[in-house]
């Protein structure tokens, strides 16, 4: 088949170090403390391949927490490219997903330079996802395990080998670059990428369709007395949408270095602050938090399908590990559905 | 500390947060769980989803009450009476656990003795309270297995939070609630390492873990391992070192991580001390309002440039890492006074922080297991007496610190200062959740500077209704002591006759008017009962209100910045 090839095992960290020579080398690493983080690559052996998911998303590498947007002095203003090369890899198929919308949120109705600059100098290649966590559900979703597309590279574990799948232009060109590592794949890879996808999808704890909720709400069946209860157990840590890969709001501050020059900067900001939409006055108009819940659960669950055809998640998990109330996205849906 | 030295023999959580999940009834009192430890409030609304029992004593009505089967709104200050309320219910029902009592624990007439006097009728009469209510908690506390109690700066900021804590550790022996898995008696901590600095001695009547000053034999050893004879007497508390200050008899004050100008009750009183000093030195990681004020500032460096340990409120000891390198020549402290010590001409000669975690094993019995290299794996909890030793997850197994625990019973004693005709409201201070004590670190994050700007007080409906003002007014706070002025916040999570001001904003800070009466045990001060009156300040027609939040400065930068380039 066209853009299938299968990978070695034992290659795997010559190719990544040959990448690694151009672009900078970006993949899942454990901390002393067991938490998984994205981060450059300094030993290649570091990479952790089997591991829940990472705490932040990728998202932090094309739509960073903290971004200089233009410094200004009296002088004038200066301003720097971030066009720096990247591959990162060992992401997720969730992950990938929440990307392709990401692309679709920064870059559609308007271009964000700041995101689509760094986004046209990166390139993921993911793993599909053998074994999910408990906390998993992007099979109701479909933005996972295994994706068909929407990806640039995307790998499947066969043990001694991998299936190597190219789903973009970018990516079959680093494919290409190395040619010589990769096989032709056979029918028996085929069948085991199938028994693969099999096994992982029957290791789902979680099986939620989001549509169900999402019918429920437009159909005024979920009343006020259900937020009011969710947004009773919101602490207001805002960890739902810093850990959201899809959650795209930020705020812009400039922040003065000195008496003549400062910076723009843009930062992660979350809607569940009731300050995210203070206006002139001190006006609040989403004072009371069961406001705030609506807006975030509103938003993925029927704006994010009016506009873009598809649910804000991806069904990560990442608010289910992060939620101190226990009010994340799969126990309100559980509790609707 | 010294309520629960004096009961039990130590002073910290006795048991763990883990256990929180499992037990089967939670009294919380005095603590704004959800806002100031929510990490332990994720694990008490695990526990209520399993069906525990949630019992919170709190004036205000908390987002941590709203998830309370029972919320008991006792008047600020009357935790003593309340307590001795339920305790006299206990005793008069027979829940007492006689076994427990007889074998671990002394004194235990005396404070029947005392405790016979408040019925649940008197202590309706004192807390407010209804008497039913006092019953049912009771009941309910006394007759489950798996009870764990809870307090914070509630309890322990008042002239008698050594007795409230006192009353709570009576409370837990009288119905055997300790030495046992999910029970005990467990004081939150707020900050990531008080408990960290109490066990190293940073009080001033004991060397690290809790051995005291007056003991020879510790101060022999602790003497010898620094090669010098070490004072016999006690330090001052720092209430009393402010006094003295004042007095002319002291001279020099090094404040390490501490902003007094703000957190401290009547500030105006501590500035003039601080003034009549000789000579200041702060360290700090920022500049703070007290740092202002000092002859020499020594910049410290943060918890990701640095190396050394944590110690949390369970007790648990975790190795911190650094992650970056150490910015604008800052220092660690550990490194700081090294230096500081050897120009006095006293070498410490330590090279890294695990050399003194060392130092800290050899002389402290309770430390004396914990040793950086086995703390890699989630940390240790004290006490840990040697290296085979995997640390004690609940304390007071089988006997007390101290042998027998010992019942101190105490009496009501009204708060230091009582409303009255002129000062008809009571202010309880406390925090917030998206302001750190003085805001010395987090006033320089835009996003939460941007939720809370301004000080407010918040009033009840009712309070608010007789006054004449409402939500964003502006109102005059004036105590014995002095006057603030704040934003009026119109809320029911407030009861009638006591107003909330939160303490962390330099421009109304409330500690200007709180007042400083002490307890006289701990020297900790009254934060949480004032008197004070409350005067409108409604803008005439037309006349616009100033803001509170002084953006002066601000403006005239960027009005200098953005002037348009000369061509």
């Amino acid at each position: 088949m066209k853009g299938h090839f299968v990978l070695n095992r034992a290659h795997l960290s010559y190719w990544l170090r040959q990448l690694r020579k151009d672009a900078d080398l970006i993949g899942p690493l454990r901390s002393t403390d067991g938490d998984i983080i994205f981060s450059s690559i300094e030993n290649i052996h570091d990479i952790e391949l089997d591991c829940p998911a990472s705490i932040p998303s990728p998202k932090e590498f094309i739509f960073p927490q903290k971004e200089e947007m233009f410094r200004f002095s009296d002088k004038g203003v200066s301003s720097k490219s971030n066009g720096e090369r990247r591959v990162i890899f060992g992401v997720r198929s969730c992950d990938i997903s929440a990307i392709a919308l990401l692309d679709r949120f920064y870059g559609e109705l308007y271009e964000d330079s700041f995101y689509m600059d760094r986004r046209r100098n990166t390139v993921f290649i993911s793993i599909a996802c053998n074994t999910p966590d408990p906390t998993c559900f992007c099979i109701g979703l479909g933005t996972g395990p295994f994706l068909k597309s929407g990806f640039d590279i995307q790998l499947t574990d066969l043990g001694n080998r991998y299936l190597v799948q190219a789903g973009s232009g970018e990516g079959l060109k680093i494919i290409r670059r190395f040619r010589h590592l990769f096989q032709k794949p056979e029918k028996t890879d085929f069948d085991d990428q199938y028994e693969a996808m099999l096994s992982s999808q029957s290791g789902f704890e979680k099986r939620i369709t989001l549509e169900t909720v999402r019918q429920k709400i437009i159909t005024a069946k979920v009343e006020d007395s259900f937020w009011e209860s969710v947004a009773l157990r919101c602490f207001q840590c805002g960890g739902c949408v810093y850990e959201c890969p899809l959650c795209t709001c930020f705020n812009v501050v400039d922040w003065k270095e000195d008496k003549d020059k400062g910076v723009r900067m843009r930062l992660w900001d979350t809607c569940m602050f009731k300050g995210f939409t203070k206006m002139a006055g001190n006006v609040l108009p989403a004072e009371k938090q069961i406001m705030r819940t609506k807006r975030w659960y509103f938003h993925k669950l029927l704006y994010y399908p009016e506009q873009f055809g598809k649910f804000g998640c991806v069904g990560c998990g990442r608010c289910t590990i992060t939620c101190p109330g226990r009010i994340d996205m799969a126990a309100v849906a559980n509790k609707l559905d | 500390m010294a309520g629960l030295a004096s009961a039990f023999g130590s002073g910290a959580m006795t048991n763990s947060i883990e256990e929180i999940d499992n037990a089967r009834v939670l009294f919380v009192i005095g603590s704004n769980t959800t806002e100031q430890h929510p990490m332990i409030a994720m694990h008490m609304l695990d526990a209520v989803d399993k069906g525990a029992t949630l019992i919170v004593a709190d004036p205000r009505k908390t987002q941590v009450a709203g998830f309370a089967q029972i919320h008991l709104r006792q008047k600020s200050g009357t935790d003593v009476a309340l307590l001795n309320g339920i305790m006299n219910v206990i005793i008069d029902e027979g829940l007492v656990d006689i076994s427990f009592v007889k074998r671990r624990t002394e004194n235990f007439d005396d404070l029947e003795k005392i405790v016979r006097a408040y019925s649940p009728d008197v202590a309706e009469k004192i807390t407010g309270v209804p008497a039913d209510e006092i019953k049912r908690v009771a009941r309910i506390y006394a007759t489950e297995k798996r009870s764990m109690l809870f307090y914070s700066m509630g309890i322990t900021q008042h002239i008698t939070g050594v007795d409230n804590v006192r009353s709570c550790a009576n409370l837990v022996m009288l119905t055997a609630h300790i030495g046992q898995p999910m029970t005990g008696l467990n004081p939150l901590r707020g900050q990531n390492n008080v408990q960290g600095a109490c066990d190293m001695g940073a009080l001033p009547d004991v060397y690290s873990g809790y051995q005291r000053v007056s003991d020879p034999k510790a101060r022999r050893k602790i003497g010898n391992a620094w090669g010098r004879k070490l004072p016999a007497r006690p330090g001052l508390t720092m209430i009393d070192m402010f006094d003295a200050a004042l007095s002319g008899g002291l001279k020099a004050m090094y404040i390490m991580g501490e902003n007094p100008v703000i957190s401290d009750p009547d500030s105006s009183h501590l500035i003039e001390a601080i003034k009549k000093l000789d000579f200041l030195v702060v360290q700090d990681i920022f500049m703070s309002d007290t740092a202002e004020l000092a002859d020499v500032v020594l910049p410290a460096v943060t918890f990701a440039e640095k190396d050394g340990t944590f110690t949390n409120t369970e007790r648990r000891v975790q190795k911190i890492r650094r992650v970056i390198r150490p910015m604008f020549g800052a220092m660690p402290d550990w490194k700081i006074i090294s230096e500081v010590s050897k120009k006095m001409g006293y070498d410490m000669g330590y090279r890294a922080p695990h050399e003194i975690m060392e130092e800290v094993a050899l002389l402290t019995p309770s430390y004396g297991g914990i040793l950086h290299h086995r703390l890699d794996n989630f940390g240790i909890q004290w006490p840990c007496p040697d290296t085979s030793h995997a640390g004690t997850p609940f304390l007071h197994r089988k006997k007390f610190a101290k042998g027998l625990g010992t019942f101190n019973p105490v009496d009501f004693a009204p708060p230091a200062e009582n409303t009255d005709a002129e000062y008809p409201f009571i202010l309880t201070t406390g925090r917030m959740y998206f302001r750190y004590h003085t805001g010395t670190m987090c006033r320089r994050t835009s996003t939460l500077e941007r939720e809370e700007p301004e000080c407010f007080i918040e009033i009840n409906p009712k309070d608010a209704g007789r006054l004449g003002v409402r939500t964003r007014n502006r109102v005059r706070v004036l105590s014995r002591r002095g006057e603030i002025v704040v934003n009026v916040l119109v809320t029911d999570r407030t009861p009638e006759g006591i107003v909330f001001i939160p303490f962390h904003f330099r421009d109304a800070a409330v500690n200007l008017i709180t007042n400083p009466a002490v307890d006289p045990i701990a020297k900790i001060p009254e934060f949480k009962v004032c008197a004070v009156r409350i005067v409108p300040l409604i803008p005439k027609p037309g006349e616009r209100q100033k803001s509170l939040y002084n953006r002066k400065e601000d403006i005239k930068i960027l009005l200098e910045l953005y002037e348009e380039p000369k061509v």
